[in-house]
């Protein structure tokens, strides 16, 4: 029950929370949209993976690469689904909102239907081998759950500084209406944005299913998660996603370790609350100029 | 000389209020027309309604032939980018601008023909040359600058890619009057070849005897068309 081993379980649940709280984070602010489709995004690739390790090859990487795939792909449905009819329509917040989680329940009980309610297992990526750094044991799927989150964070921020894309979806973060009248397409990019934001949820469904089971329903927890890590960090902030994983991911560590399992959820919102009482536009809610209308 | 733009019949408007009345107008390619009138009377709606953005509009708008105008009820900007892409140019009123991108950014935005995109280095140094104190600001973040930088980016951003229509919305609005006539020089200056500009302006005197043509526009509909500043003075009288 040392500190070591809390701050590590700490890093590796906020890369994963961080995850699908940065992709909440872009969502929103590039197109305006609550994406609570997530916890379907979530459950699909984890079966996606599931899929690919049953039929074709246990190998990590290909299992990994179709985690990804899937969530992109039903991250694209998503977008097909709600975005584009309901974009320009009036109180499309509201509706967004209750079109994606309508899509995500329905969803799930189509996975609960098609794979029955026992939940699978995926097979160990990253081996059992581990690393005495100083004393402090590091398991291989550590560290692996950390760089491959890493990985797909540093990749995702990069794309969006370097690529033209990346450039046309912080235009639209930045102003939608301006970004219409240079010749960005809302719907175009809205595509972009759900297929990578859809990856990035479907790489940490792959990297959960190395603690848990895939399952219908293994995405619920997660987007309650992720969803409330985007609010408190500044719904729409990139940095504000991750220090606020960060935060979250000590509190979910620290929780499990001294006082049980049981009481996580509770420690978490209890901390959620706090900031949002002393912060109400989140954590770099404030310092993002991002959507500031 | 081909017709740039063709305007039919346009009506366009917000929710229950109408602000353009059925108007019809043609610009000429290689012109630069001015169109001037108070507050409020639709020089802006119009430029919005011939780039998609009003709340609704109807009548024909044919740009370089291309029929761009349709009937919309709602879905304002819905097809402003394809419009865009067919050759128009926007320079929008106020600092319709991106806060967090730099300048070089910005320009690059403005960038969005393949075309464009390939020779954006060359494309910017242009943009440059007209605008030369934007060259040490490359790097900021837009929203740091003067309003009068800024009005220089958003008409750079426009001018980063080969439009046959050049809309500009109150390019003097809110600067200083020595820097809002560098603005207008750099408009005046740039080579149209076959493209058009079209300037809403509220000084006329900035537009006087620089412009092929001003039209006058009052309570949404045209009042008068005129050739030079001298009988731009008949249609005030």
């Amino acid at each position: 029950m040392d500190i070591t081993f809390v701050l590590l379980n700490a890093v590796v649940i906020a890369s994963i929370y961080g995850l699908i709280a940065v992709a909440v984070s872009i969502t929103w602010s590039s197109l305006g949209l609550i994406n609570l489709g997530y916890g379907f995004v979530f459950s699909f690739a984890g079966y996606g993976a599931w899929l690919m390790s049953t039929y074709v090859t246990k190998m990590p990487a290909p299992v990994m690469a179709a985690g990804i795939l899937a969530g992109a792909i039903c991250g694209v449905i998503i977008c097909l689904v709600v975005f584009i009819p309901l974009h320009d329509k009036s109180n499309f917040t509201t509706r967004g909102m209750v079109g994606t989680l309508a899509i995500s329940l329905l969803g799930s009980q189509a996975l609960l239907m098609n794979f029955g309610p026992r939940a699978k297992a995926l097979p160990e990526f990253f081996g059992t081998g581990s690393v005495n750094l100083g004393g402090i044991v590091l398991t291989a799927d550590r560290i692996g759950i950390v760089v491959c989150a890493t990985v797909m964070l540093c990749f995702v921020v990069f794309w969006m500084k370097g690529s033209r894309r990346g450039l046309e979806i912080r235009a639209m973060m930045m102003n939608p209406h301006a970004a219409s009248i240079v010749g960005i397409g809302i719907r175009k990019t809205g595509i972009y944005v759900m297929a990578i934001t859809g990856g990035m949820a479907g790489l940490a469904a792959v990297l959960l299913s190395q603690t848990y089971y895939v399952a219908p329903f293994s995405g619920l927890t997660p987007l309650i998660k992720g969803v409330s890590i985007a609010l408190c960090g500044g719904l729409g902030s990139v940095q504000g996603a991750i220090i606020a994983a960060v935060i979250l991911g000590f509190t979910e560590a620290a929780t499990s370790s001294l006082l049980g399992g049981q009481y996580v959820l509770i420690t978490q919102f209890l901390v959620i609350i706090c900031i949002l009482i002393f912060r109400p536009r989140g954590i770099s809610g404030l310092l993002d100029k991002a959507r500031e209308q | 000389m081909t017709d740039v733009l063709v305007i039919d019949g346009l009506s366009a408007g917000y929710g229950p209020l109408r602000v353009i009345h059925d108007l019809d107008l043609k610009i000429k390619s290689g012109e630069r027309v001015g169109i001037v009138g108070l507050n409020g009377h639709g020089k802006t709606t119009l430029l919005y309604a011939i780039a998609g953005l009003t709340g609704w509009q109807r009548g024909s708008i044919q740009l370089n032939g291309v029929e761009i105008g349709r009937t919309r009820s709602q879905g304002p900007g819905r097809y402003t980018h394809q419009i865009v892409r067919q050759g128009l140019a926007i320079m929008p009123q106020g600092d319709e601008i991106f806060n967090g991108l730099t300048v070089e950014e910005h320009l690059d935005s403005g960038a969005f023909t393949r075309d464009a995109w390939r020779n954006r280095k060359f494309r910017k140094q242009r943009v440059l040359d007209l605008f030369p104190p934007l060259g040490k600001l490359m790097g900021t973040p837009v929203g740091r600058l003067s309003g009068g930088e800024r009005r220089m980016v958003s008409i750079g951003r426009g001018l980063m890619t080969d439009a046959k229509l050049y809309l500009v919305d109150e390019p003097s609005l809110g600067l200083a009057p020595k820097i809002s006539q560098s603005v207008m020089e750099a408009l005046f200056s740039l080579d149209l070849k076959d493209s058009a500009m079209f300037i809403a302006e509220q000084n006329v005197a900035l537009l006087e005897g620089r412009v092929d043509r001003v039209i006058n526009m009052h309570a949404g509909k045209l009042k008068g068309e005129a050739s030079s500043s001298l009988s731009l003075s008949k249609t005030h009288g």
